[in-house]
């Protein structure tokens, strides 16, 4: 009976119905990948970090957990609002409803963080801030982004190229930075 | 291959699937996405990025351990023990890690109900991972609530209402009481499971038998030589087991002294057995003639005469009683004469109807090494600061006085908090039967329980980690502490404390319940508790004043008197009192005798947190079920096997449950674990396993416990195991006594 089948495809109608055939489940997949590949709803849309860093803000004054310890942090909405209440531009502005709504409202702005890494990675934000690296040596220039994209994905081979890098000829820096209980305990 | 489909076909199309199969799992997004709530106000002691910490006391059984919780953003996210805490010394249990999973179970009460009797409160058949919980939604406003339990209190005659509460929060027990004292109302009933089946007034009559003070022993396991435990759980649930848990590794400790013994007496192997250098099965109920004739043959050994005590005795007979041999008795009894011997009598021992002279004849042996108020030996718990007398638990005889009161109307409101009758009291007590006869029932609990569901109103308390309160340790340290709780967040649903509830009513109810209760809200009423300890020297902290001392309380978890205050009993006359060597009774026809034990996983309220579900039984490693241990032999001989659907029968019911054929019990007995069989309490718990208290008859001891292990069942095999139906277990037993390997076992 597959014979048969296989006979069936090989002629017009059949190879016809296998192009078909082919183009639905390609372009279905493609969609589906394409949803993948999109990135997640935000409270606030379009959130511009541009113009943030354009008036002088620093990373830490909103993400000051950076500095701190494992979480850089979401600012909470009082601190949002502590600056946008001030600025009669923004106080009214229907960009910023979302903010001032949740704000007035008392309901909290859910954010979906994207630079993450899975839970089995014990990132901490402390230790590359205290070995002298920068926010933008892994977040890319933020001062030119709306809402946040990763400027590479955050994989082990991109952590340890960085690892080695850093290291350079220190053979017992290179054994600490590379230790798989460095990230992974 | 047919001649249809060559293998070169075959090939092709696995090829393809293969392909099709790693071009799209390997396309995913990276990571899933999750959400994160910021604060709305931070608070300014918060940092973003910073996890905070908080000092409480854990409630998830009566013991009272001092946790850290950690926070962060204002989610609690992971319990520690509190290290300045002097019972668990930085340590938790199992339970004490899961109280998370009752912070957000996903079938808490949500607001304050108005409930039908016997109405479901929570749909148990959806989806876990959808957001349609189906809760029962709150239906009245806290006001209407408040004014209903105010009309409770003022429309009825003081001797009308009742409180039966929880053995945990302390707190709120003190308020009700002083309400009581102040209205006439009955004074509050604590009970809980674990006290039942630790037998504690059993213990605390046999203390006051033999030394003249009541009291709860405490039993200094670290630093013994030997320990002698006679079915006391205390690596499991008993009393204390983070404490006793520290206790055992000092006795195990070896390199500053001998490494400690540990002989266990007790009918089925628990995991506190499991633990110990010679195992001994005795017969339930002999535990008590046992002890009397080791004591004999020790002091035979010793020479000199026999002390009262243990003359009336033979120990060749108490052997035979028992069903061991008596050269096994005569080597511990050698084992005892040479070294400092800690004798423990644990509940499995004392729920029997001779339990309290069991509990005298085990404390007796320690008379024979001497070590009241020694290291290594007995004392009797320090009270907690502000204790000035040892007050126990209600004992299940106390119960069923209450239960029948209640079914004859004497109850017309009863008020239920922090504990779960319905599931947790035998059932031939009539709990359930007897609350159709109460004309108001008003639950505070904070999940659907059994007895919630049987309640004309449901006013959910705050989940523990959003409580203030204490908690009084009653034994596991030398120095007396009142553990203090405080919110680690701020409540998920609009529950609220019972405490401030009892308030707000008694100021409506006003005339003398409102001056009984002189406070604003629970944190008022707290602090005139807790600052009556600022004048009290020798603490671990002293604070200039009342908010201060507070402050400090808050933050330590609570207030720890520096000296060591166990009490030392007065032995002297133990040698000489009169001991009878009695032999227990049983009811019942079977020919088995019915052990129940307390599951050292579940416990009496852990079964809605699926942590503790999926945690392997220690000894069994069966999880989410109820089994029924079996020897193997009496197994086989009654054609049972390993996930056979087995019936037990006791004079007042049966459960089903599934067959484990475990070789670490006696032919005669077979157990059966508590903790499941709730017929509501969340979806995790409902509807899961079987609850052995139905089995159990109304039979105490002299002491008012209940005689649990007095039973004898009968045993029937409903179903042969069907294939891919059971128990599901941690460990495989495929080999274990042959099975699975094509031979008879």
């Amino acid at each position: 009976m597959i014979k048969k089948f296989f006979d069936w495809l090989k002629q017009p109608l059949g190879l016809i119905a296998a192009g078909i055939v082919f183009l639905a489940v390609f372009s279905a997949f493609a969609y589906w990948l394409y949803t993948t590949q999109q990135a997640p709803a935000q409270p606030v849309p379009g959130f511009p970090h541009k113009t943030h860093v354009a008036f002088g803000i620093q990373c830490l004054y909103c993400h000051p957990g950076a500095s701190k310890g494992p979480a850089a942090g979401i600012p909470s909405q009082s601190k949002c609002w502590g600056c946008h209440n001030q600025i009669v531009k923004t106080r009214d502005s229907a960009l910023l409803a979302p903010l001032k709504d949740a704000v007035l409202n008392g309901e909290s702005l859910v954010w979906v963080p994207v630079a993450i890494v899975p839970d089995f990675v014990q990132f901490n934000h402390r230790a590359h801030i205290a070995a002298g690296k920068n926010c933008e040596d892994c977040h890319g220039d933020v001062s030119q982004m709306g809402i946040y994209q990763n400027p590479q994905v955050f994989n082990m081979g991109w952590c340890l190229n960085c690892h080695v890098e850093t290291a350079g000829e220190d053979q017992e820096l290179l054994i600490k930075l590379s230790d798989c209980g460095t990230c992974h305990y | 291959m047919s001649e249809q489909f060559s293998r070169r076909d075959f090939l092709k199309l696995a090829g393809v699937g293969a392909a099709t199969t790693a071009i799209l799992t390997g396309c995913g997004p990276a990571s899933r996405y999750v959400k994160r709530e910021p604060y709305q106000q931070m608070p300014e002691y918060n940092s973003v990025g910073q996890s905070t910490y908080y000092a409480t006391t854990c409630r998830e059984c009566a013991a009272g351990c001092g946790l850290v919780v950690r926070t962060y953003q204002g989610r609690a996210l992971k319990v520690e023990g509190n290290a300045s805490h002097p019972l668990n010394l930085g340590k938790t249990c199992a339970r004490g890690q899961a109280t998370l999973q009752g912070l957000y179970n996903p079938n808490r009460i949500q607001g304050p109900i108005k409930h039908v009797r016997g109405d479901r409160l929570y749909d148990s058949f959806s989806n876990p991972f959808l957001d349609d919980i189906n809760n029962a939604p709150a239906n009245m406003t806290w006001d209407e609530a408040i004014q209903v339990v105010a009309d409770a209190l003022k429309n009825y005659k003081p001797n009308e209402i009742a409180f039966l509460m929880g053995m945990a929060p302390d707190h709120l027990f003190d308020l009700v009481t002083d309400l009581a004292k102040a209205t006439g109302m009955n004074a509050p009933l604590r009970f809980g499971a674990l006290s039942m089946f630790e037998a504690r007034a059993t213990l605390s009559k046999a203390v006051e038998n033999l030394f003249g003070q009541p009291g709860l022993p405490f039993f200094d396991v670290g630093a013994a030589q030997t320990v002698f435990s006679f079915g006391a759980n205390f690596l499991e649930t008993w009393l204390s087991p983070v404490s006793y848990t520290r206790g055992f590794a000092g006795l195990r400790e070896a390199e500053t002294k001998m490494r400690g013994k540990f002989v266990q007496f007790e009918t089925r192997m628990s995991s506190t057995g499991a633990k110990a250098d010679h195992w001994v099965p005795l017969r339930p109920g002999t535990e008590g003639l046992v002890a009397l004739a080791i004591g004999k043959l020790v002091s035979e050994m010793r020479g000199g005469a026999i002390p009262r005590a243990f003359s009336g005795v033979n120990p060749a007979e108490a052997a035979e009683t028992a069903g061991v041999e008596l050269v096994a008795l005569e080597n511990l009894a050698g084992m005892f004469a040479t070294s400092n011997v800690l004798a423990i009598p644990g509940g499995a021992a004392l729920g029997q109807s001779n339990g309290l002279e069991i509990a005298e004849a085990i404390l007796a042996l320690n008379a024979l090494s001497d070590n009241f108020g020694q290291p290594g030996g007995v004392y009797l718990s320090p009270l907690a600061p502000d204790q000035t007398e040892y007050s126990r638990p209600a004992s299940a005889e106390e119960m069923r006085t209450f239960v029948e009161k209640m079914a004859g109307g004497a109850i017309k409101v009863l008020f239920v908090h922090g504990v779960n009758p319905v599931f947790e009291l035998p059932k031939s007590l009539g709990f359930e039967v007897a609350l159709t006869s109460v004309e108001q029932v008003i639950s505070f609990a904070t999940f659907p329980d059994d007895t919630a569901t049987g309640a004309d109103y449901v006013f959910p308390d705050h989940h523990s980690f959003e409580s203030w309160g204490y908690q009084r340790i009653a034994t596991g340290t030398s120095q007396p502490v009142l553990s203090g709780a405080q919110p680690v967040v701020t409540p998920f649903f609009d529950t609220r404390s019972t405490a401030d509830v009892l308030i707000a009513a008694a100021g409506l109810a006003g005339g003398k319940f409102a001056s009984a209760l002189p406070f604003a809200d629970e944190v008022e009423f707290l602090q005139a508790k807790v600052g009556a300890l600022l004048s009290q020297a020798g603490g671990s902290f002293d604070a200039p004043d009342a908010a201060t001392f507070m402050a400090y309380f808050q933050q330590y978890g609570g207030w720890f008197r520096n000296a060591d205050a166990r009490i030392t009993p007065d032995g002297s006359g133990v040698l000489n009192s009169n001991l009878s060597g009695s032999v227990a009774e049983f009811s019942g026809e079977g020919e088995f005798f019915l052990v129940p034990f307390v599951s050292p996983t579940l416990a009496e309220a852990g079964a809605n947190k699926p942590w503790l579900q999926e945690l392997p039984d220690p000894t069994t490693t069966v999880m989410w079920n109820t089994w029924i241990e079996i020897n193997p032999e009496t197994a086989h001989e009654l054609g049972i096997e390993n996930d056979d659907v087995v019936k037990v029968v006791s004079e007042l019911g049966e459960v089903q449950a599934y067959a484990y054929l475990y070789p670490a019990i006696r032919p005669d007995a077979v157990a059966i674990p508590f903790g499941q069989g709730h017929k509501a309490y969340g979806r995790y718990a409902e509807s899961r396993g079987a609850n052995p208290a139905d089995l159990l008859a109304a039979h105490f001891n002299k002491a008012g416990d209940l005689a649990f292990g007095g039973m004898k069942v009968k045993l029937e095999k409903v179903s042969s195991a069907e294939r891919g139906v059971g128990l599901s277990r941690m460990e495989s037993r495929m080999g274990v006594y042959g099975e699975s390997m094509g031979e008879e076992h």
